[in-house]
């Protein structure tokens, strides 16, 4: 297995931990084999730019095209340009993040529609299957 | 004149003759007759009056709430009101889900945010009396008791059961307007392996 | 001294206290790092009094500033040389650093001395520091950070999203091993 996301400047992060938990962030500068520079940028991700530890991040398969301590105005230039933000939207690592947001937030009574709906759709799931096997 | 001859009710003889100089009986002499035992007066009290009781604002009327003891543990309801002891009136509605028209503690109840429009029906005439228990119900002597534990049917009267009818019949209007409020209500709250109840929106 | 979280910058200025022999005596101006003014100034008459014949209570604190990293947006090489005292000895050392700042270098130093020499605060004085070029780095260590394309990847890690969690998941216990590898 080989590897294809690496700590380098451009790389797209994901915060798993601390104040911005749950956002993601562009990684601008390497520090040491510690800690690398990111910015969100503020603007579109709501990180400021920070030095922080690679063990509140995990790497994802994004990059963007800077140069190293790209300045804030050019980084959210290269965003808009490589429509980082949808692609990080589309992916199915946000899609899950998303859907798991919802799913805490449902009330009690969501919880109930949502058992339902799933009893339904094993059913139908169920009826087909029985109709191919015959 | 001293403090142990003191009568109370009369604070002393020049007041006596001034109080009978005052009427038109007058005889210019101090009453004959006086109480001959103290007069029993209340004492000052400082017992605080009590507040009504808080009721958590999540349980307004019409809030569903889960009840999480007694025997309808478990149990979605819909609350109606709060009472002045401070317990809330829910119905399951009995027809729905098997409870009648309760008093329960608001300590033993989840409130969730689904709420029910209960503005058409008529509690006003229920109160903590409604409840209250009439002394032929608690009836059956030493025989009885002896007999060892015949099942015996609730006794419920045919105005509980009148009433019941009609809370039922205009809850179930309001009900039936929502899909699946019917089958929520019917259900029973319970908690998965990995439920955990405090990080759960309700 | 602590070393209490971040170390900050100095500026502190003082002198003798003036007398009628001299009203007007020298003033001297010095860069500390300290964790807070007052250990600054306490700092300021310890080198003070090893340096010239003046003392806290002969002397007199003219001026104590803070002084602020002018661009801490970019990170920087910083060089420092620094005296410390061993169990048996003083050593004189030069250390590299990356940070954003100088004062977060020194709580780097101050870390590392600690961790690699179990060496107290209190034994470590400052000589100098210096803000390096990529080329004019000693260490190989900052060296491979200081250059361009720097890329590696992170293997064998731990999801630290779970790493607060009870055994890495939100059960207590778990019958399957850590993913470690993300790619």
């Amino acid at each position: 297995m080989g590897f294809s996301r690496y700590v380098e400047v451009g790389r797209v992060v994901f915060i798993n931990h601390g104040p911005d938990a749950g956002k993601i962030a562009t990684v601008i500068d390497i520090v040491d084999q510690n800690k690398c520079l990111v910015d969100g940028p503020e603007e579109i991700t709501g990180v400021k730019r920070q030095v922080i530890s690679y063990k509140k991040v995990s790497l994802t398969d994004l990059k963007v095209t800077i140069q190293r301590n790209a300045r804030a105005k050019t980084l959210k230039a290269a965003w808009a340009e490589s429509d980082t933000l949808a692609k990080w939207e589309g992916s199915s690592w946000a899609k899950k993040l998303e859907a798991k947001k919802k799913r805490s937030s449902l009330s009690d009574f969501d919880r109930f529609k949502v058992m339902v709906a799933k009893k339904q759709k094993s059913r139908i799931i169920a009826q087909k299957i029985k109709e191919l096997k015959a | 004149m001293t403090a142990g001859l003191r009568v109370l009710g009369v604070a002393g003889p020049k007041k006596a003759i001034k109080a009978s100089s005052s009427s038109t009986t007058s005889t210019g002499k101090s009453a004959r007759y006086y109480p001959a035992d103290d007069v029993p007066r209340p004492k000052h009290s400082r017992a605080k009056k009590h507040n009504p009781p808080r009721v958590r604002p999540s349980l307004v009327p019409g809030t569903v709430c889960i009840l999480l003891s007694g025997r309808f543990r478990g149990k979605r309801v819909v609350c109606l009101k709060s009472l002045e002891s401070g317990l809330l009136l829910v119905t399951g509605p009995y027809k729905v889900n098997g409870v009648p028209l309760r008093r329960v503690n608001q300590a033993y109840v989840i409130g969730t945010s689904t709420r029910i429009d209960v503005s058409g029906v008529d509690v006003s005439y229920i109160d903590d009396s409604y409840f209250a228990r009439s002394s032929s119900e608690v009836e059956g002597g030493e025989e009885e008791f002896f007999e060892k534990d015949a099942a015996r049917a609730a006794i419920v009267s045919d105005k509980r059961r009148a009433d019941q009818k009609k809370v039922d019949a205009s809850i179930l209007k309001v009900v039936d307007a929502t899909p699946l409020m019917k089958n929520y209500l019917g259900s029973k709250f319970s908690l998965g392996k990995y439920d955990k109840p405090h990080k759960m929106v309700f | 001294m602590t070393a209490a979280g971040l170390m900050r910058q100095y500026q502190v200025v003082g002198r003798k206290a003036a007398t009628e022999e001299n009203p007007n005596p020298e003033a001297y101006r010095m860069v500390i790092f300290a964790p807070n003014a007052v250990a600054a100034k306490s700092k300021f008459w310890y080198f003070m009094r090893q340096f010239r014949k003046m003392k806290k209570t002969t002397g007199e604190i003219l001026d104590c500033v803070e002084i602020v990293e002018k661009n801490s947006r970019i990170v920087k090489n910083y060089g420092i040389w620094l005296r410390y005292d061993s169990r048996s000895g003083t050593h004189n050392m030069y250390r590299e650093y990356r940070d954003l700042r100088l004062t977060g270098a020194v709580s780097q130093l101050y870390n590392e001395m600690a961790g690699r020499h179990r060496c107290r605060p209190r034994s470590i004085q400052i000589i100098r520091t210096a803000t390096l070029g990529a080329s004019e780095l000693k260490r190989p260590n900052g060296m491979q950070f200081a250059q361009g394309g720097v890329k590696f990847p992170l293997p064998h890690r731990v999801d630290t999203a779970k790493r607060g969690q009870k055994a890495l998941s939100d059960r207590t216990f778990s019958t399957v091993r850590p993913t470690t590898y993300f790619g």
